[in-house]
């Protein structure tokens, strides 16, 4: 059997709620198959009351073993350092993550929020959130560089807003069923199997990226999102277009440019005006390229790419 | 018997961060207060940001009702920046937004209220064994299906947006999406898998038509009464169960009622503004007041909100939403005089606080103020007088009654796409102000947006919550659930069900903290139970 506490900081529940659409395995699935037991969930969890914190308590003083302690939503520090501005069974929640991070097997970071701070952390930061070992790029965070969990890893980071149910669910099996050391995590802590590959990785707008025909403005089936409207499918890692949401979609098939929510800087540019669903340009070429994409080679493949290209490209492709 | 303390903390399975204070006298509460524990801000990081901003950052408060302030977000921009939306785009949003409703209703009942009715203190029940194997947390064997069938009305939001939660695909002028007959027959196929595999067999024991019949409390009776597939599908039983253990007998609350109105129709809000919205609902707006049973349209200028008990430095006067400034103060210690919580009292200008959610919606729905050819039902209205008021079960009936009505919405929206017809028109961006509103699963949702200079000069939220856990007012009115908690019963101080039964029949996106005071000094007494 395999304890999981999981507990929301400054968090929107965008994380569980993935977490609830999973179908294989689906959450009753980990319970019933997978030998997992779930602790604690703030909106699936039993116990209230005196309960909860004599069940905490347990779990900070090693009486109750916690295998994998789930963190949703950031670290909240605010007011100056205390973490009053987020109160959870009587203290603030940080002092709860600090305890109970010394007693967990993992730790595993699920969503922007806790793995480097997200939509809260933004520019100004008012509630001087952190995520638990990094904020935004910067190693780190609430736990410390150094930080290792009792199995010896540091914070597995599952980051997205939210993070797709199957990534969330296939590293609680791959912990409940041994097999966490077939997983390897990048430099950002992400398990690689999702996020060594590119959104875009699957888009069915992919060829119209290779063509350089673009969807210049939205509610079209044609085109691809990368040159006017911002879309960051070809720089971010994620497996969204290779196992797809909800088990039918992604944003990019359906319209909506990739918003880069597996990498460090979402929201990127802070948001700043005229950075919003806009391609950000130099003399009309986007300023950032799919990694290792040379500007010199890419002008040359511009020019070659539109003039190889087909008058379908610029139909409406996908037709009724 | 003296005054009986306890400590429930938290109370859980309400989304967020919120304590309430209840103390307790003679085994009944008489006082409460409800406090928010958790600011991020969301309206200090909207400032000097991009326009559009909102899209991505709102969604993101909560990812629960993501898609309802999607949609108040680009309902908002839309009429601040004078645009035309498409009737598709009208269409694809209210799609987006009754899936996303439609997935709460089983998610909510299964997930957060029903595991409820296997406590313990209900063993002695008729239907005690029954709600055990049916609804214990992840092995009841209708929890296992309605969680499970939670997830599929929102591939259908998946179908249009790219993924549920947090997708942006709604934007000023329409939508991002073009859906092909593939989606659409996929979406259809996708209710009718709902349909037949949950909502008819396991939640209604009839069909939808048969469903549809009962317009009254004694049709819903005759229903009850006249098969057994009726009287024992989850929703029979849980009226059953309702009763024998006794939540219609409290959980009250104010006794007023609001909703802005949704789901805006098609060819009636093409050209959005403030002044037009009313009119143009299919679910109409309303203010139901049931100590006068009255109802009148509701709009965004009656609204006001209040920070004297708030941790908001911001004045003692009820100011308009426009009006507000979110400045928090930095030491939020908890002042049972003074500030206590991070959310602020909502008012009406007149009626002064009122219950948002599904119950305010199903009570205005039977008004017959509004235009002539909007939704009508008057079904819980009479339901609501024939058992006295409100109740936590009233609510917690309201909140599932829903599911019908907005299925067919549902198929309405798909029946009325034109698949070759624009999706989307590009708006040109000004300044000005905007306001957008719906209603989320869990009640009434708006955003406020004023844009300066090409960015964000102020962005403003009052979400269902907000209505309902309100600290008191700068009258010390108490709000909704501060209200409902007032007189309920605490059968055992160990283990206070009840509280945990109003706090999660307001559906609220909190997590309760429940602390117990002692009634005669107002102290908070020793952590653990001495009674």
């Amino acid at each position: 059997m395999t304890n999981v506490l999981w507990l929301q900081g400054g968090a929107c529940s965008g994380n569980t709620m993935s977490f609830l659409n999973a179908e294989e395995p689906t959450v009753c699935d980990l319970i019933s198959d997978f030998g997992i037991n779930v602790l604690w969930h703030p909106s699936l969890g039993l116990e209230l009351g005196e309960n909860l914190q004599g069940m905490l308590w347990n779990c900070v003083l090693g009486k109750i073993p916690v295998d994998i302690l789930v963190f949703e939503g950031t670290v909240v520090n605010a007011p100056n350092g205390t973490g009053e501005w987020n109160r959870f069974a009587h203290r603030p929640m940080k002092n709860w993550v600090s305890d109970l991070a010394k007693v967990a097997k993992y730790v595993v970071a699920i969503g922007d929020c806790a793995t480097w701070g997200g939509i809260p952390a933004m520019a100004p930061n008012p509630s001087e959130s952190q995520g638990l070992q990094f904020l935004k790029r910067q190693k780190g965070g609430f736990l410390g560089v150094d930080y290792r969990s009792k199995a010896g890893l540091p914070v597995i980071n599952i980051p997205g807003c939210p993070a797709h149910p199957d990534w969330i669910t296939q590293i609680l099996v791959a912990i409940a069923t041994g097999r966490i050391g077939d997983i390897t995590l990048d430099e950002f802590h992400r398990p690689q199997t999702f996020f060594k590959t590119f959104t875009q990785t699957g888009c069915t707008r992919n060829i119209h990226f290779a063509y350089k025909a673009t969807t210049a403005e939205f509610g079209q089936r044609k085109g691809c999102l990368f040159y006017d409207l911002g879309c960051r499918g070809p720089m971010t890692h994620s497996s969204c277009n290779r196992i797809l949401w909800n088990r039918v979609s992604s944003k990019t098939r359906a319209g909506m440019p990739c918003l880069g929510c597996t990498e460090p800087e979402f929201p990127f540019f802070d948001l700043k005006p005229g950075t919003v669903f806009k391609t950000q340009t130099v003399m009309g070429v986007p300023k950032e390229l799919p990694p290792g994409v040379k500007q010199k080679d890419y002008a040359l493949l511009t020019v070659v790419a539109k003039d190889a290209a087909p008058a379908w490209a610029d139909e409406d492709f996908f037709l009724v | 018997m003296g005054t009986q303390t306890l400590d429930i903390s938290p109370v859980g399975r309400v989304e967020g961060d919120l304590d309430v204070r209840v103390e307790i006298e003679d085994g009944h509460v008489v006082n409460a207060w409800t406090h928010a524990e958790l600011f991020r801000g969301f309206e200090v990081i909207l400032r000097g940001k991009d326009p559009q901003a909102g899209l991505i950052v709102t969604p993101r408060i909560c990812g629960i009702c993501g898609g309802s302030h999607l949609t108040c977000a680009s309902w908002a921009l839309d009429t601040a920046w004078e645009t035309e939306v498409p009737r598709n785009a009208i269409l694809a949003r209210n799609l987006g937004q009754i899936v996303e409703t439609i997935q709460s209703i089983p998610r909510y009942f299964y997930g957060l209220f029903a595991i409820d009715l296997t406590n313990k203190k209900y063993q002695n029940s008729r239907y005690y064994n029954e709600a055990v194997r049916r609804f214990a947390a992840f092995t009841g064997k209708h929890y296992e299906i309605g969680v499970t069938i939670s997830a599929k009305p929102v591939e259908i939001y998946a179908l249009l947006g790219g993924q549920w939660p947090h997708s942006s695909y709604m934007v000023p002028g329409g939508v991002m999406c073009a859906p092909t007959l593939t989606d659409i027959t996929r979406a259809w196929s996708i209710l009718e898998y709902f349909r037949t595999n949950w909502l008819e067999p396991v939640w209604l024991g009839c069909s939808l038509e048969r469903y549809e019949q009962i317009q009254t409390y004694d049709d819903f009776m005759a229903w009850l009464h006249e098969n057994r597939n009726h009287r024992q599908s989850d929703l029979g039983f849980y009226w059953r169960m309702g009763l024998d253990i006794g939540l219609d007998k409290f959980g009250g609350g104010v006794g007023k009622y609001v909703t802005w109105g949704y789901l805006p129709h098609e060819d009636k809000y093409q050209k959005p503004t403030i002044e037009s919205r009313n009119a143009a609902m299919i679910m109409k707006s309303g203010v139901y007041d049931s100590y006068s049973d009255t109802h009148t349209l509701m709009d965004h200028t009656f609204a006001r909100e209040n920070t004297t008990n708030s941790w908001y430095d911001e004045g003692t006067a009820d100011v308009h939403p426009f009006d507000r400034t979110t400045n928090p103060i930095a030491k939020n210690h908890k002042d049972f005089n003074g500030a206590y919580s991070w959310s602020s009292a909502v008012r009406h200008i007149e009626y002064g606080r009122l219950e948002a959610g599904p119950l305010a919606r199903q009570l205005v729905a039977g008004g017959t103020h509004g235009e002539s050819w909007q939704h009508y039902d008057g079904f819980i209205l009479d339901v609501f007088k024939r058992m006295g008021g409100p109740s936590v079960h009233v609510r917690q009936f309201a909140r599932v009654h829903e599911i019908v009505k907005l299925y067919r919405q549902a198929e309405r929206c798909l029946r009325e796409f034109k698949l070759n017809e624009p999706w989307y028109i590009k708006p040109k961006q000004k300044d000005g102000r905007g306001w957008g509103a719906t209603e989320a699963a869990r009640g009434s949702l708006c955003h406020w947006v004023e844009l300066e200079d090409g960015k964000i000069k102020n962005y403003q939220v009052i979400a269902p919550t907000t209505w309902n856990v309100g600290p008191r007012d700068a009258e010390q009115k108490r709000g909704p659930i501060e209200e409902a908690l007032v007189g309920i019963p605490v059968a055992d101080p160990a283990d206070p069900i009840e509280v945990g039964h109003v706090a999660r029949s307001f559906d609220s996106c909190l997590v309760c903290t429940v602390h117990a005071h002692d009634a005669k000094t107002g102290e908070e007494l020793a952590r653990f139970r001495t009674a």
